[in-house]
């Protein structure tokens, strides 16, 4: 039998005091930098504007692409050159009540400005600035909304503080994997909010196995008077295998992803490393000390046995 | 042990035979595609023709027409062309045949284009309104302006203004005896029934322009859905699709009415001027009146120009124009010995017997038109009209500018057919692009009676409320046709016979999202995608074997099952896949992988503890079930709302997520059991391979 971990006996909860001061630390390190920066860098997906993807079969430099952008009103928009120097993402904030035509002027200068070059268009994207508080709404509402129905899935098959330590674990992912989009300066696009509610789903995976283990452990060992935090413990050294073992396929995925992908799949995967991370963490670390704290206050040494009996 | 499995083991070879099958056109339309594009790319090659023509003639039928004309000088071209074009055509068929049982490949994945169109509101009221006069331009302008934030309900903001400044809608909308908000859900209602009209408009225009397998679909009430796989040239679908194509045949005004008017013109903004500034004119045109805001501008002599910085350094211009970012008029073309008198007309010159407009100055002559001043003094029966493009005189692009009947003599829905082709003997210029129109018999008639009555005045032939071409009328013209032409190229006078042919849409829409993704871009992220997802995949697979051995081998087995079986579902609902839709796969393997984690690690523990190989699969199995269904459940849960409350692509991503946890529920628990159990059954085991 190949194994990586013989029975384990780690006391995960001692250190929990630390841990929530480290995550709560990079929590705030993220917020300070969001608040330094106006908030995460949306994509043109959610604050309207228009975004173009040329491709030139000679090289140019960044000046030139602006000096054929000004004339038309368009010298405050941002251009970068990425890849090579005939790649070219051109964004440009939306005015009000203009439309997409945005795109077709920007492309038709460029064609003027340079006659002699192909110009390829690898993507556009235009969204109106009504369109983009839509999507934005629409997210927000749909993420409250699921978050919502955990809660009430969780606390009848479970207990209803787990149901909150686990939304407080998928909030804490969230928050992380944000702060890092945010110190990295990555952008939120649509994209990755999908990549986001991945994230979301395997952590919520992952809380909810180690929670079905101490609901087990709970009847099975209600009789000895163990303690809670016995229970947690115990918990999570009988699932550690399983943990790293999801965790390690699952990340050998998206590394090869974050690596080989390609642009489009690029911030999508690195979301998902640290969210790999962060949701294997946020288990033990802070959803389960969420469970140990409530019961500590309540003094009520055992959990209540669950509704659904466990054969 | 012995559990009767023989039913569990007919529904397993039922599935799998059954994802085969429905499997098997997303198969061979790929392949069929593959091959298709080597042809294509042939074709391309020996006839010269963009591959977007190569693509638009095939889905209109017309390819091997068109590559025979093409190729019609060179006979040794020709023959192998043709030969390829019929393996085309042919091949296309057998695509055709399978491509709707098939898994189709989202925009993101293709390559090609998603564009939102919402009704125009604004625009539909205007349209709808009657009466209008300067106090109406000055209310509705007002509720332009407020009802540009995102959120914003425009007719409620309208009725709510209205109401504010004490006007009711019925004076300029529907009748005396309803009331603001019967007027409201009036224009509601028929901005609905244009969006249901457009539909059909909309889908006779992309199928006239040759795009295989659009997608046009109501999105609300008020939006429209349009999906372009596969083009390369946006702007020009676009400027198909988004045209209003309001055709109008109005009388031109005479000079002398021009002339008047244009005196009349330049008489209000000298008052305007003089009664804001009172000072020098040079100095201080203004700044404040955004009608004027950029006539402040531009000092010296004729075709010189300007830049308002440099002669008025500190003028707050750009404060005073806000929609118009796109060409703020840094400068003006003005005539200054002219302009002390007639401040108009400095900004105007003549175009042959037109007046013309240099592009420069468009913006600042479309202001002062706007003025409500102004427009007092233009005669109620006439308006302004500018030409729908620019000409190139000497250094400049003009535009023409004419005063033409404000009602129309002659509209578009008389149009029985209209047909692009190149100008020959009698009508229009000859070699010239031009669009033949033709009329019915009241059209027809009205057409005669209209051009009889006028012989020797010119007639402007309007598209959407700009002048295409305005020729003189020489003799009555009983035959109900009509001749559009001026500067087109080929495809512009086509794109024009499409949208005449397929009528004008019943309420002007404008694109408000735009996704755009080019072919290569598409092929380059399926690639990598594909790539990259397979090495993933194999890694996975190759763990599972080597760390769970043949138990691991049984885990891959179901996780190709589940992969398999959630593919097979898509095409049976006929999904789209995208690459959020790749992601909700990305974690549906994931998730599949750690059911069969959580139940080999059960079956070990069970195995430590000292259970019997079938004694501790049957416990591993019973323990890890209900973990595995929570966990599944709750983000089945999350997909579902997703589903419900989400956008195009996290719905996608909601789908196939969704179908693979049920598909992973199937496999990774009662597949792999059917297979332990089926080992276990033959002989005792006293070890497991696990």
């Amino acid at each position: 039998m190949m194994q990586f971990f013989q029975e384990t006996h780690i006391d995960f909860l001692r250190v929990r005091k630390y841990a929530m001061s480290f995550s709560a630390g990079l929590i705030l390190l993220g917020i300070v930098s969001l608040l330094l920066k106006g908030g995460p860098r949306y994509g043109v997906d959610f604050l309207g504007g228009t975004e173009i993807n040329v491709h030139f079969q000679q090289q140019h430099n960044t000046a030139e692409v602006r000096g054929a952008l000004s004339q038309l009103g368009y010298g405050e928009a941002e251009i970068k050159q990425f890849g090579s120097a005939s790649d070219f993402l051109i964004r440009v904030q939306q005015q009000q009540g203009q439309g997409t035509q945005v795109s077709d002027n920007i492309l038709e200068a460029l064609r003027k400005v340079f006659p002699s070059d192909e110009l390829t268009v690898r993507s556009i994207e235009s969204v109106g600035p009504k369109i983009g508080q839509e999507l934005r709404t629409n997210a927000i509402f749909a993420v409250l909304i699921s978050l919502g129905l955990l809660l009430i899935y969780i606390s009848i098959r479970f207990e209803f503080i787990f149901a909150v330590g686990a939304i407080i674990a998928l909030f804490h992912d969230v928050m992380v994997t944000l702060s890092f989009f945010s110190l990295f300066n990555l952008e939120i696009s649509l994209a990755v909010v999908a990549a986001f509610l991945t994230l979301v789903g395997y952590s919520l995976n992952d809380t909810i196995v180690v929670m079905d283990r101490i609901r087990e452990n709970n009847r099975l060992l209600r009789r000895e008077n163990r303690d809670i935090k016995h229970i947690i413990n115990l918990s999570i050294n009988q699932t550690l295998a399983r943990t790293i073992l999801t965790s390690l396929t699952t990340f050998i995925v998206v590394v090869v992803l974050f690596f080989f992908g390609g642009e489009v799949i690029h911030n999508f995967a690195f979301c998902m490393l640290v969210g790999i991370i962060a949701g294997s963490y946020s288990t033990i670390y802070i959803a389960a000390p969420v469970v140990v704290e409530w019961y500590k206050k309540h003094e009520v040494q055992k959990i209540k046995r669950s509704p659904v009996a466990v054969r | 042990m012995r559990r009767n499995n023989t039913v569990r083991i007919v529904i397993i070879v039922a599935a799998i035979t059954w994802a085969l099958y429905q499997l098997y056109p997303t198969f061979m339309s790929t392949r069929l595609k593959n091959q298709a594009s080597t042809h294509q790319i042939k074709i391309a090659q020996i006839s010269g023709l963009p591959t977007d023509e190569i693509n638009h003639a095939l889905a209109q039928g017309l390819l091997e027409q068109k590559i025979r004309e093409k190729l019609k000088d060179n006979p040794e071209a020709l023959a192998p062309a043709v030969a390829e074009t019929q393996k085309l055509t042919a091949l296309d068929d057998r695509i055709a045949n399978y491509e709707n049982r098939a898994i189709q490949r989202g925009l993101d994945l293709q390559g090609g284009s998603y564009l939102v169109y919402e009704v125009d509101l604004p625009k539909l009221a205007r349209d709808l309104a009657k009466n209008e006069d300067a106090r109406f331009e000055e209310l509705v302008r007002a509720i332009e302006a407020k009802s540009a934030q995102p959120n914003a309900d425009f007719l409620k903001i309208l009725r709510e203004h209205f109401a504010a400044n004490q006007v009711r809608l019925s004076r300029y909308w529907g009748n005396r005896s309803q009331t603001d908000v019967q007027i409201v859900d009036d224009i509601r209602k028929s901005a609905k029934d244009a969006v249901d009209r457009n539909l059909e408009i909309l889908r006779n225009r992309i199928d006239q322009f040759g795009v295989s397998e659009p997608s046009i679909t109501k999105q609300g009430d008020l939006r429209v859905v349009i999906e372009l796989a596969g083009i390369t040239d946006v702007s020009r679908a676009k400027n198909i699709i988004g045209k209003t194509a309001r055709l109008e045949f109005k009388l031109l005004k005479e000079p002398e009415m021009i002339n008047d008017v244009i005196t009349k013109i330049n008489g209000v903004m000298k008052k305007e001027m003089a009664a804001k500034r009172g000072d020098s004119l040079l100095t201080q045109i203004p700044v404040d009146t955004t009608q004027l805001a950029s006539a402040d501008s531009a000092r010296v002599r004729n075709e010189k120009e300007v830049s308002v910085d440099e002669l008025f350094p500190g003028s707050s211009l750009t404060g005073a124009s806000q929609s118009d970012s796109a060409g703020k008029d840094s400068t003006l073309m003005v005539d200054q010995e002219v302009f002390k008198e007639n401040p108009f007309s400095s900004l105007l010159g003549a175009l042959g017997g037109d007046l013309g407009v240099p592009a420069k100055n468009y913006r600042a002559v479309e202001r002062i038109l706007n003025d409500p001043e102004v427009q007092e003094v233009i005669p109620k029966e006439a308006m302004f009209a500018w030409s729908n493009k620019t000409e190139p005189i000497a250094d400049a692009e003009y535009y023409r500018l004419y005063l033409v009947k404000k009602d129309a003599d002659l509209t578009g829905t008389y149009l029985v057919n209209a047909d692009a082709n190149i100008g020959s003997s009698n009508v229009g210029p000859q070699g010239e692009w031009q669009v033949n129109m033709e009329f019915n018999n009241e059209g027809a008639k009205i057409f005669g009676i209209v051009t009889g009555s006028n012989v020797n005045k010119r007639l402007a032939i309007l598209l959407d409320d700009k002048v295409v071409t305005a020729p003189n009328i020489n003799e009555r013209i009983p035959s109900g046709r009509a001749v559009i032409s001026g500067n087109m190229d080929a495809d512009e006078a086509k794109d024009l016979g499409i949208v005449l042919r397929a009528g004008a849409l019943q309420a002007p829409m404008h694109v408000i999202e735009e996704r755009t993704v080019g072919p290569s871009l598409g092929r380059d992220s399926i690639e990598k995608g594909q790539t990259s997802a397979l090495i993933g995949f194999a890694l996975v697979i190759l763990f599972m074997a080597i760390y769970y051995k043949l138990s691991g081998v049984i885990a891959d087995f179901a996780l190709l099952l589940n992969l398999t079986l959630t593919m097979a579902v898509l095409a049976l609902l006929g999904a789209t896949l995208t690459l959020p839709g790749v992601a909700g796969l990305i974690l549906t393997i994931g998730m599949a992988v750690d059911a069969n984690v959580l139940i080999f690690e059960r079956i070990r523990e069970e195995l430590r503890a000292g259970k019997t190989v079938s004694a501790a699969i049957d416990q591993g199995y019973t323990r890890a079930f209900w973990t595995i269904f929570d966990a599944n459940i709750s983000n089945l849960l999350t997909a579902l709302v997703l589903y419900q409350f989400g956008t195009g692509p996290i719905r996608g991503f909601a789908v196939t997520l969704s179908i693979g946890i049920l598909a992973s529920m199937f496999t990774a628990i009662v597949v792999t059991r059917v297979i332990f159990d089926w080992m276990t059954s033959r002989r005792k085991l006293a070890t497991l391979s696990i």
